[in-house]
């Protein structure tokens, strides 16, 4: 059992850095960003070439990968999305979902679709603790993400350009009139958000392992995480990670659901979306949201 | 929901319509016409059996199949505007249930009436907690039921292990057999075309209209919105059913998720896209987006295996930023003149054009 809560509380805490960049576009520019395994997938290639190819140490791998991130993302807002985020919500979610299916093929096609991962010295340390296996590069991982976490938490509360980027997101308008330039704050948004992405790539790349062909199922895992949060504040992603790794992990406890050896694969998906269903039906806002935007 | 208003593109009428010169508005035939252009599509559509050619007709039978699936969900989608995107459920209802019955050696007819008593049921049932959803939670909602359908199908090995259907060709020729899915798929469009033609011009439809402009406008008249929406969806469903049952016979075998499979998102994915790219809310823009895009699709991918992905990813985002109102709605407002003055072509088509810019600019920042 023990072993189990390790598990829980190790994979909630990635999928919390699965969804909080996921969760700052969607309440700040009400996009459901269907790009955002594409991101995710970038991340993690920018994260194994800077190993492979430069040699970085994985943890500052992750910094090259948020860079990337976030100037992928600048672009993709600055000259794409931008143009129709004054339309219906469908717009812009064919939107996003045309741009990954642009950049999944993309990187199908460059890289392939192999798995890869980043695997080092340390990758399979670990300690035993009350009889639970602990693997240390995981606990290093779920630091990090309740890490950045917090310190997007600290920017949009604490920092001049986090107070812009709410109160875009609070109302256009009247932060248009108080000086504050909607396309470049968007595009700031969407690119932060992408950095966090490329974040979760980085440490999906050092945990598990990763491939162009999954960007749906990562974006479909987002859009979950984050909508059993909520919207509105970033420790919500954190709430809707734990949530939804609880499916994930005591699901298969149960007799009769199947379990696969992919993460997505097995019963615990349909799981996660009967617990997202009916966490919606009674609470329309998440478990932590609040009608903040929406 | 000054957002849903945006859908609109003529918001210069309201300055139109303060002034007091302007004879009382003529009924519109616009309706008329665009049934007329309908069944003629349909009725050219319907020669393509006489070359005889069997890839033209697997073709051509993939592009009514997807017709009638963008007209379905233009039921939901484009009348009340509701981002439905998991309408890709019924058709795998409607294939597993067609399916499940010929495995038990029951007739294909037994199995194409129930598909949508069952999947509009579904719909029903299903509707009554996830239609209290707004935006994009009714999105994720209806996605995940779709997607999870499709997982424990395959989970719980539903009528094959693995759902992988494998069915027994019907006792027919082949090229009978396909020339017979192929009109099957003809009457189903023509039907629902009929069925959406008809719906522009009842209290129903003019209904659902008022709840995609503005649902708590449309509330406050008196609209029980609720119940129509549950209406809509359901009305989406059924022919959607129908034509995955026909899927299903034709295909012979099939998976449940995956690429191809009767449960597939993208499936979703593409009945939206070319609602859109026809015209969402308009009586033949599914039937010419499904043609456009179902056309390139297939013809693309045979051709250019490695950047068809890419090439439709790419089409989308020009879709969705230049023809947000779709095809259909491009050409009307380009051939729109002011009421009561009548303009020359030119004239027209050049103000047409200022007003479309001024559209697709407003969307932007």
């Amino acid at each position: 059992m023990a072993q189990y809560v390790v598990n829980w509380i190790l994979l909630g805490c990635f999928y919390a850095a699965i969804g909080v960049g996921f969760s700052l576009i969607w309440g700040i520019m009400n996009i459901v960003n269907l790009a955002q395994g594409s991101l995710i997938i970038i991340g993690g290639y920018a994260a194994y070439f800077s190993y492979t190819l430069l040699h970085i140490n994985p943890f500052l791998c992750i910094l090259v990968s948020m860079v990337v991130g976030f100037i992928v993302g600048y672009i993709i807002q600055y000259l794409i999305i931008n143009r129709v985020i004054r339309a219906p919500i469908l717009v812009t979610f064919m939107l996003t979902f045309g741009l990954d299916l642009l950049l999944s093929n993309v990187m199908q096609a460059i890289f392939t679709g192999g798995y890869r991962s980043i695997n080092t010295t340390y990758s399979s340390a670990a300690v035993n603790l009350l009889g639970a296996h602990i693997p240390l590069l995981n606990v290093a991982v779920a630091v990090i993400a309740v890490g950045l976490t917090a310190l997007l938490s600290l920017f949009l509360s604490r920092t001049r350009l986090g107070n812009a980027i709410l109160a875009v997101g609070m109302d256009r308008e009247a932060a248009q009139l108080m000086g504050i330039g909607v396309a470049n704050t968007y595009a700031l948004t969407f690119g932060i958000g992408s950095a966090l992405a490329g974040a979760a790539g980085a440490m999906l790349a050092m945990t598990l392992q990763f491939s162009p062909i999954f960007t749906g199922q990562y974006t479909l895992f987002a859009f979950v995480i984050v909508a059993l949060g909520g919207l509105g504040t970033p420790w919500a992603a954190l709430a809707g990670g734990m949530l939804f790794a609880l499916a994930e992990v005591f699901g298969p406890l149960f007799p009769g659901f199947g379990h696969g050896p992919e993460i997505g694969y097995g019963l615990e998906i349909a799981i996660a979306f009967v617990v997202l269903v009916l966490v919606l039906i009674v609470r329309p806002n998440g478990v932590l949201g609040r009608p903040f935007y929406s | 929901m000054a957002r849903q208003a945006r859908q609109t593109p003529d918001r210069e009428t309201a300055a139109d319509t303060d002034r007091a010169d302007i004879p009382a508005p003529r009924e519109s035939r616009s309706w008329l016409w665009s049934l007329g252009i309908g069944i003629a599509i349909l009725a050219i559509i319907g020669l393509v059996p006489l070359t005889g050619d069997q890839s033209t007709l697997s073709l051509w039978t993939f592009i009514l199949m997807y017709c009638v699936l963008a007209q379905s969900w233009n039921f939901i989608g484009g009348f009340a505007g509701r981002a439905a995107f998991g309408n890709v459920a019924f058709f795998g209802i409607g294939a597993y249930t067609v399916s499940l019955l010929l495995l038990q050696n029951k007739p294909f007819w037994l199995g194409l009436a129930l598909a949508p008593i069952i999947a509009g049921a579904f719909a029903f049932l299903l509707g009554l907690p996830v239609l209290r959803l707004k935006g994009h939670y009714f999105a994720i909602a209806t996605l995940g039921v779709a997607a999870a359908l499709g997982e424990i199908v395959q989970a719980e090995n539903v009528g094959a292990p693995a759902g992988e259907i494998s069915l027994t060709p019907p006792d027919l020729n082949f090229q009978i057999s396909n020339a017979l899915f192929f009109y099957g798929f003809l009457v189903v469009s023509l039907l629902t075309l009929l069925g959406t033609a008809w719906l522009t011009r009842t209290r129903f439809g003019y209904a659902l209209v008022a709840i995609r402009e503005n649902e708590q406008a449309a509330e406050s008249l008196g609209i029980a919105t609720y119940w129509y929406k549950v209406g809509a969806f359901v009305l989406s469903a059924i022919p959607t059913a129908i034509a995955g049952g026909l899927f299903a016979y034709w295909q012979l075998s099939f998976d449940p998720v995956g690429e191809g499979g009767a449960f597939d998102v993208t499936i979703s994915v593409a009945m939206i896209l070319m609602t859109f790219l026809g015209g969402a809310g308009t009586i033949i823009g599914p039937l010419l987006g499904a043609i456009i895009i179902e056309y390139l699709d297939q013809s693309t991918s045979i051709a250019f295996t490695s950047i068809h992905g890419p090439l439709l990813g790419a089409l989308i985002i020009l879709v969705t930023i230049f023809l947000p109102q779709g095809l259909v709605r491009l050409v009307q407002e380009l051939l729109r003149s002011p009421a009561g003055v009548k303009q020359s072509y030119p004239m027209r088509i050049k103000q047409g054009v200022q007003r479309v810019t001024r559209f697709i600019l407003s969307n932007g920042v």
